[in-house]
């Protein structure tokens, strides 16, 4: 196929360098200080989405402060990487009738935060919306045992780093 | 363990000239673990063998232990730079065998939300191909665009990069208030970036010399080893999934394919160009039906537990990097039996050797960017 | 002590050691604190331009970043790989770092004691001993016993002594309107003419530029170091203080190609109406001078820094291509015109010969003769020199390359075939 000669105004515009000198005040634009687009991490921690996949945690009810976890074991089922244990037990105790009822309750509950794969599935599943993946993103640790989190820990949260400097 | 081999035809033993080098899996610019063994003649490269399996995780193994509802997590694992197209093959793959109805809305975010990511993938690789050939600059304001594809990934289903996006059957998550002005904000910036990057790179006598003429791939040679996606399409061949077999609601949209003429690299990169806009408009007339079906389900009616009748599909659709096929054969428990995933990224790499035999080692490594490889998808 | 007393005395270490020491203490200091915070300069920059903000933590908006990388480095391991040829693995960053600093003996940052000395080969000098630079990169590479960066180390000593032969002609265009290779004389015929020679000489300004890229492996001519397939060149193997010590020596190159730059093209420390505004002779004069010049250095040094950042790298052959077939064919086309120029611009009197008390100079008669020099440099050498080039590449690929906007559309509408499914 026969290419097309070079008209006038391309031969000019490569003699005189202008493909180079176009690329260089796009780049010269960009030094403007309003362009910038990075945050300062440690002094500004960025702001995640409401839906955010992050840190583990077991909701409480407000009114009552009891856990919203009724333990029927959903989230254990639905994980892909079978890394939430459920504890559970049938409890009896007397309602307000005075009749002996059986209730199961939930007696420990562990999540391996180290194969967790946020991906959500739990959350999804819960019917209670007790286990929750909140915005936490800030998940390291010193020491490999503490990877996995107990009830208590789940329900406090994790500690957020306070950097001083 | 694979002993690559250089075919040498003739002789074995290696003439004074030559010498092999290799490019070894931790790299600068291999994009992922991957290892180029060169044989080279001074700096012209004579042949060129692939080492790959520095990655590989077993996926496939893993989704025979899983059930279908398990396994859609690891797809997002597979080609981590476009995770949402991962998941949407898979999830069609299972709702073609199950034969699962998707309502329309679900569908048209999908295809938004897919879009996206073909545009968050491309100006990945634009990033990276440019910072391979030395304008670093431009990676730098490729991921800036990402970031605000990125951001709208994070408000809609919760993480930037391992998606789990979609579910069987249609979506978790319905849109959420200011879905819409975002993705409409981000189609307005995008046409005047683009436009800056082409300022920078599209007629750069540096960028030419560098790409125009370096690995010609002829239609023909292209068609025969089986590569797909925009590699085949700047080999000048007319072929994409969307149109061919059109899944989702891809035939109700309008959009063109662009097609190259020499199989350059060059050819290659203004191909990934043009799709991005294409994307864009893709996504606008989606975002213009879906304003008629909101409010309205966005699941459909999913069994509690999937089990499909006993058989087997193959269902692909046209990922950014090429034709990501999932082979499902099914058992009818609810464990699939045999997951075989089909990676565009693998069979692309193949013509690596083709294209690269005859130039320098520093084309090489532009190839390899051009080819637009990520080694999740090449090793599993 | 009497043995003391004769050296102090004598006249010749008097005049050129001890008058001179204070500046050459001040250089060195100045300079080498340059070359560090030129490091940090780039960072900045570059961030600037990539819509970052670069170095912020270490002091305020990042200051004390090279007094911390100085820190690190020398608190960091002292690594020789085993079978590294061990004394010269040692001395190659000296020697580089050395040629750097040598040659900023002759460099006229000011008028009269800002200048450590002026020889009169001066540019001769600067050349000379920045090529022995080479040795050290040369040495380093292949001291390290493998095979990276010996690959690099002889990309990059070829790549720079090509280009030298190209800077080493595009300097001989202001030589002959200065007619002396002294430093401070080139200066002082820029002042005497009023004008400074980059509107003589464009061809040869850009000649410059491009090869002062070359010489120091930056920007569009950074391959030896570019991390895409040789890791990272001739210092690979070194880490530490003597990778410092290499970065010291092309950062210094830097200054210097930037500070040859200035000197010959741009009229060096001195700007028209600078008597005016204060006493030449004194002190203030001297310091203005040594601001206008460190101005004129920074300039340039930011365009190196911009284009490094804005261009993609050459490959190798088409570096070497670049070098030989295009800057030498347009110095040497240069070097003819610029003589042919002069001869007819003698004949009718528009340039003159005139004495000063340093040497002979050709200065232009105002205005007619700067008019016609400016005039004949854009419309008689730069299409010259460009017809030089075409004639020279017309069938290398480089040449021919055109833009392709080959991609196309199909139509809407346009029946859909397939071709074998």
């Amino acid at each position: 196929m026969a290419e097309p000669r070079r008209t006038w105004k391309q031969v000019l515009s490569r003699f005189l360098l202008l493909d180079l000198i176009k690329g260089l005040l796009v780049t010269f634009k960009y030094q403007a200080p309003r362009h910038c687009y990075t945050e300062q991490y440690p002094l500004v921690r960025p702001k995640v989405a409401e839906r955010f996949r992050g840190a583990p945690r077991l909701n409480l009810d407000p009114e009552t402060g009891e856990s919203l976890c009724i333990a029927c074991n959903l989230c254990a089922v639905a994980c892909p990487e079978d890394l939430i244990t459920v504890v559970e037990a049938v409890r009896e105790y007397v309602d307000h009738e005075g009749k002996v009822k059986k209730k199961r309750v939930l007696v420990d509950y562990t999540y391996d935060t180290s194969r967790c794969m946020f991906c959500g599935h739990c959350q999804d599943v819960c019917p209670t919306y007790a286990i929750e993946l909140t915005q936490e993103f800030e998940l390291a640790i010193y020491r490999r045992k503490d990877f996995v989190w107990s009830w208590e820990m789940l329900e406090k949260g994790i500690e957020q780093p306070i950097y001083t400097r | 363990m694979h002993k690559p081999e250089i075919a040498i035809t003739g002789e074995r033993v290696l003439a004074a000239r030559e010498m092999v080098l290799n490019m070894g899996p931790q790299h600068p610019s291999t994009h992922g673990v991957l290892r180029v063994i060169l044989k080279l003649d001074g700096e012209t490269v004579i042949d060129l063998d692939c080492d790959i399996g520095y990655l590989h995780r077993g996926v496939e193994k893993i989704c025979e232990n899983r059930t279908y509802v398990h396994i859609e997590p690891y797809f997002d694992r597979l080609d981590y730079v476009a995770a949402v197209s991962n998941d949407l093959c898979y999830v069609e793959t299972v709702e073609k065998i199950a034969g699962i109805e998707v309502p329309e809305k679900a569908r048209y975010i999908r295809v938004i939300l897919t879009e996206l990511q073909r545009i968050a993938s491309h100006l990945l690789w634009l990033g990276t191909h440019a910072m391979d050939i030395g304008a670093v600059t431009i990676f730098l304001y490729a991921f800036r665009e990402r970031e605000e594809i990125l951001k709208i990934f994070e408000n809609y289903f919760g993480a930037r990069l391992t998606a789990n996006a979609f579910r069987i059957g249609g979506l978790q998550y319905d849109i959420y208030d200011g879905f819409e002005e975002q993705v409409r904000a981000f189609c307005r910036i995008l046409p005047e970036r683009l436009k800056e990057y082409e300022t920078i790179l599209n007629e750069n006598r540096i960028w030419l010399q560098r790409t125009v003429g370096i690995g010609i791939l002829t239609a023909e040679e292209a068609k025969d080893l089986g590569v797909t996606g925009p590699v085949l399409r700047a080999s000048g061949v007319k072929w994409d999934i969307r149109k061919a077999f059109p899944y989702e609601v891809y035939d109700q949209v309008e959009f063109d394919i662009p097609v190259g003429e020499n199989g350059d690299t060059y050819d290659r990169y203004l191909v990934r160009m043009e799709e991005m806009r294409q994307s864009r408009l893709i996504i606008l007339q989606c975002l213009d039906k879906l304003k008629k079906l909101h409010p309205g389900p966005v699941m459909g009616k999913v069994p509690k537990i999937i089990r499909p009748p006993v058989g087997e599909v193959y269902h692909s659709i046209e990922s950014p990097k090429g034709e990501l096929g999932i082979y499902l054969v099914s058992n009818g428990t609810s464990f699939p039996e045999r997951l075989r995933i089909r990676p565009p990224s693998l069979i692309n790499l193949q013509a690596l050797r083709k294209m690269a035999i005859g130039h320098l080692v520093a084309d090489v490594v532009a190839l390899i960017g051009s080819i637009d490889i990520v080694l999740g998808e090449v090793d599993r | 002590m009497e043995l003391f007393w004769a050296v102090w005395n004598n006249p010749i270490v008097s005049e050129y050691i001890l008058r001179r020491l204070p500046t050459i203490v001040i250089v060195l200091f100045v300079i080498l604190t340059v070359a560090a915070y030129l490091v940090y300069a780039e960072r900045k920059i570059s961030a600037f331009i990539q819509a970052r903000l670069g170095p912020m933590r270490v002091g305020p908006y990042g200051l004390l970043q090279p007094l911390a990388d100085a820190l690190k480095l020398l608190s960091k391991e002292d690594i020789i790989p085993a079978r590294a040829e061990r004394s010269i693995f040692v001395i190659a960053p000296m020697i580089s770092v050395v040629a750097s600093l040598v040659v900023l003996a002759v460099i006229p940052f000011g008028p009269g004691r800002a200048t450590i000395t002026d020889i009169n080969i001066g540019l001769l000098f600067v050349l000379a001993v920045s090529s022995v630079g080479v040795l050290g990169i040369i040495l380093g590479g292949w001291a390290s016993n493998s095979k990276y960066p010996l690959l690099g180390a002889l990309r990059s000593s070829a790549q720079m002594v090509s280009y030298e032969v190209a800077i080493a002609l595009a300097l001989v265009g202001p030589l002959m309107f200065a007619k002396t290779l002294s430093m401070v004389g080139i200066i002082e015929a820029q002042m005497t003419d009023g004008i400074w020679y980059v509107f003589y000489q464009p061809v040869a300004f850009l000649i410059f530029l491009v090869g002062g890229l070359a010489e120091t492996n930056r920007a569009p001519f950074d391959l030896p170091e570019a991390e895409s397939e040789i890791v990272a060149g001739y210092h690979t193997e070194y880490s530490g203080f003597r990778w410092a010590l290499y970065f010291v020596a092309e950062y210094t190159n830097i200054v210097i190609s930037a500070a040859l730059a200035t000197a010959v093209f741009l009229g060096g420390w001195h700007f028209p109406g600078m008597a005016r505004l204060v006493e030449p002779g004194t002190w203030p004069y001297a310091l203005l001078a040594v601001l206008v010049f460190a101005a004129k250095v920074f300039a340039i040094v930011y365009c190196f820094i911009w284009f490094r950042w804005t261009f993609p790298r050459y490959r190798y052959d088409q570096l070497m291509s670049l070098g030989w077939k295009w800057l030498i064919p347009a110095g040497l086309a240069n070097i003819l015109v610029t003589g042919a120029v002069l001869v007819v611009a003698q004949q009718w009197g528009l340039v003159e010969a005139v004495r000063t008390d340093m040497g002979e100079r050709l200065v232009s008669v105002w205005p007619w003769g700067k008019l016609f020099l400016i005039v004949a440099a854009l419309l008689v050498s730069v299409p010259t020199v460009w017809i030089t080039l075409a004639v020279i590449n017309r069938r290398s690929a480089d040449f021919n390359l055109r833009v392709q906007r080959q991609i196309r559309l199909p139509e809407r509408g346009e029946e859909e075939v397939f071709a074998e499914v």
